[in-house]
């Protein structure tokens, strides 16, 4: 048995076996399998609560992985957001001096959670630029709410384009 | 405002996700309906050389001593019933229930047809080039009850 405190390293692993067969697709497709046989039960909170599901589903999960986490739910404007200061998964392997981490690992929770949370009307957003030091954060948004922010800020910068583009047509 | 607020340290929680059985098991099924029994063997292989190489070495210094201490701290953090017997020559390890299958069957994750390859071919793969041998000589397939034995290799 591998223990489940040593899984993180045996799914970098998996990545990089996959890789070696038959290139970064054949993660991606792990990672689409991964994502419909094993996360039911976030696609069935979030369908059962919701945004709210969400809350609930990363509330136990982050807890046993012993994340150093925020995480924050507006049910009124629809978000839901996840701070990651210490990736519990990618903190550990940058930990392991002896062991090479799959360089696309963070990669991972970008594709399960989309694949799961948009067919059911949220979109997902994953901020990976501070995914080296262990950091990421995460949106789900409602994909009403998320139009209608979209709709206002385009709104915006139309009236700032055509607030721009005013003193060059004045001679 | 947000309605609801949760902010916890890595030190708030113990890390015991047992859930991470569940993705490993379906690693190990992806694996075996994709690329054959074989796969399953060569991946468990390359990550225990690689991943468990201090243990590896520890062996070598240390001989059967490392594997009881390894087992121990692992099926005791897994809250596992499990009895360990060490002589100069053997280590015996009988475990009631693989506490990564009762995990998966009482929360409804299917169990890969070669889960039992992370028992069996990850300790043949910790004794490699060591003077100690692994033998799985009991498996229940259903619960994971186990004998696993290691002993020195015959000259």
């Amino acid at each position: 048995m591998i223990s489940c405190t040593e899984f993180i390293p045996a799914y970098s692993e998996l990545f990089r076996y996959l890789e070696k067969r038959d290139g970064k697709e054949a993660v991606i497709g792990f990672w689409h399998y991964l994502s419909d046989n094993f996360l039911g039960n976030l696609q069935e909170t979030v369908k059962k609560e919701g945004l709210q599901g969400c809350w609930t589903y990363w509330s136990r999960t982050l807890s046993e992985e012993a994340a150093d986490f925020k995480m924050e739910l507006d049910t009124k404007k629809g978000i839901f957001k996840g701070t990651l200061r210490r990736c519990p998964s990618k903190g550990r392997l940058l930990k392991l001096k002896h062991f090479k981490a799959y360089p696309d690992y963070c990669g991972h929770c970008d594709v399960l959670y989309r694949r799961v949370l948009e067919p059911l009307g949220f979109d997902f957003y994953l901020d990976m630029s501070e995914c080296d030091r262990a950091t990421c954060r995460f949106y789900v948004l409602r994909k009403e709410d998320a139009r209608k922010s979209r709709t206002e800020s385009e709104v915006r910068k139309r009236r700032r384009e055509r607030r721009a583009k005013i003193p060059a047509l004045t001679p | 405002m947000p309605s609801h607020v949760m902010s916890r340290k890595a030190s708030d929680n113990e890390y015991l996700h047992k859930d991470f059985h569940g993705a490993l098991s379906a690693g190990i099924e992806y694996l075996h309906t994709h690329y054959g029994e074989e796969a399953v063997r060569d991946y468990l292989r390359e990550f225990t050389r690689k991943y468990y190489a201090p243990l590896k070495r520890a062996i070598r210094q240390r001989g059967l001593a490392a594997l009881k201490a390894h087992f121990e701290t692992m099926y005791t953090r897994e809250r596992a019933r499990f009895r360990v017997h060490l002589t100069r020559d053997e280590l015996v390890i009988s475990v009631s229930a693989c506490p990564a299958i009762t995990h998966m069957k009482s929360h409804g994750y299917p169990v890969a047809r070669l889960f039992h390859e992370t028992t069996r071919t990850v300790n043949e793969t910790l004794c490699e080039g060591t003077p100690f041998q692994a033998e799985l000589t009991e498996y229940d397939l259903e619960t994971g009850r186990s004998v696993q034995r290691f002993f020195r290799r015959p000259r």
